[in-house]
């Protein structure tokens, strides 16, 4: 079973409850700017949920030297290998769309990795302007 | 598959799978220094060292570095005993005469309750531990800009004939990766210096805040093929450029309805 990650901007209000769930989830401090998901405003009170597309072919993927980041078949999302990752920050730099970060709490690159097939944004969006859908053949 | 013995616990490897692999797979704490996932092992630090044996050995046992042995059908491992503990212990113990001002050295060898060295101790002694993981990682990113220079007690890890390295991109995977953190580097203003060379970090052409070095991002671009304003603008600016583009399409989407 395959799922895809949608997000519809037209929806976002902007509530940044999405940034919550996931800096809660991962930072576990709640620190919005601990968040993988950036509802940023385009305009007056026009918001887009910025999140890591998981590109066919990433620039994040292609600027690793050591492997870290891969595709993970099962969720679709590129996952950091902690194991292999050295933070030389290619990554951070490389990303078009900003969205390999670096979390200095934890020293780390983080980036979105859908929860491991299961994302608490989606699941806290009140707009349902985030969306886990599953793709029919 | 390949069945061996660990802690006489029957488990299954991948052949061509090195014995620390299967170990730490069986949530088994072997201490290691110079082992990464991201570089070839090389047995350099010698603390993962393990008892291994076979039914037809006639009660030979051997030690070797699990990083470095290959999986064998029918292998028999032991991980902790007596022997092995004093091996270990008695690496921690040459290491702390090295470096004894390490906290990383120090803290490992508290483990095997050694607090003070047995040996001759180095006062001056560095903190490196000669595991070589910052040799390998610049080996793998494909540059090999530092290596072992001098001999014996002399050697260090340094440039070509001690000096800066001209080959070095100031990424910092070597100092990252460094167990002890031997390895010193800092970023002051608009430079990064590190192994006696500056380098110039990019500065966002909009925020002005400071990314990876241009040498870095030169490399990444002519070895991954990556197109050059990638590395121009910071992952805060690009973020809020998606935002805008996006959003520009939404309004235009939106116009287009009415």
């Amino acid at each position: 079973m395959k799922y895809r990650y949608q997000v519809i901007p037209e929806l976002c209000t902007g509530c940044r409850t999405c940034e919550l769930a996931c800096a809660f989830k991962f930072a576990r401090d709640g620190k919005p700017g601990r968040s993988r998901i950036y509802p940023l405003a385009h305009a007056k009170d026009q918001y887009v949920p910025v999140v890591c597309f998981q590109c066919d072919d990433a620039a994040c993927v292609r600027a690793c030297m050591f492997d870290a980041l891969r595709r993970n078949e099962e969720t679709g999302a590129i996952d950091v290998d902690y194991e292999r990752c050295v933070r030389c920050e290619a990554c951070v730099a490389a990303c078009p769309f900003g969205c390999a970060l670096v979390d200095t709490g934890f020293d780390e690159i983080v980036k979105c990795d859908l929860c491991r097939g299961n994302p608490v944004c989606v699941k806290f969006c009140p707009e349902s302007a985030l969306r886990y859908v599953e793709i029919k053949d | 598959m390949v069945k061996l013995q660990i802690n006489g616990k029957t488990v299954e490897a991948r052949e061509g799978e090195m014995l620390l692999a299967v170990i730490k797979r069986q949530g088994i704490e072997v201490p290691t220094q110079c082992h990464h996932e991201a570089i070839e092992p090389t047995g350099n630090c010698r603390l993962c060292m393990v008892e291994i044996t076979k039914k037809n050995w006639d009660g030979w046992k051997k030690s070797v570095t699990s990083c470095l042995y290959p999986v064998e059908e029918g292998l028999i491992v032991e991980t902790h005993n007596d022997k092995l503990f004093e091996i270990r212990k008695t690496i921690l113990d040459l290491q702390l005469a090295r470096s004894p001002h390490s906290d990383y050295v120090r803290k490992m060898a508290l483990d095997y309750g050694l607090e003070k060295s047995s040996y001759p101790v180095e006062p001056d002694g560095d903190d490196c531990i000669m595991c070589y993981a910052c040799t390998r990682i610049c080996e793998v990113l494909g540059k090999s800009a530092i290596s072992p220079t001098q001999r014996g007690h002399q050697k260090v890890i340094a440039g070509p004939f001690g000096e800066a390295p001209p080959d070095c991109i100031g990424c910092l995977s070597c100092a990252h990766i460094c167990p002890t953190d031997h390895i010193k580097w800092n970023d002051k203003g608009q430079t990064r210096t590190i192994w006696d060379k500056s380098f110039e970090l990019i500065a966002c052409s909009k925020c002005g805040k400071k990314t990876i070095t241009r040498e870095f991002a030169d490399y990444l671009i002519e070895k991954r093929e990556l197109p050059a304003n990638y590395f121009e603008i910071c992952d805060d600016c690009k973020r809020q450029e998606t935002a805008e583009k996006i959003g520009s399409l939404v309004v235009r989407a939106r116009e287009a309805t009415i």
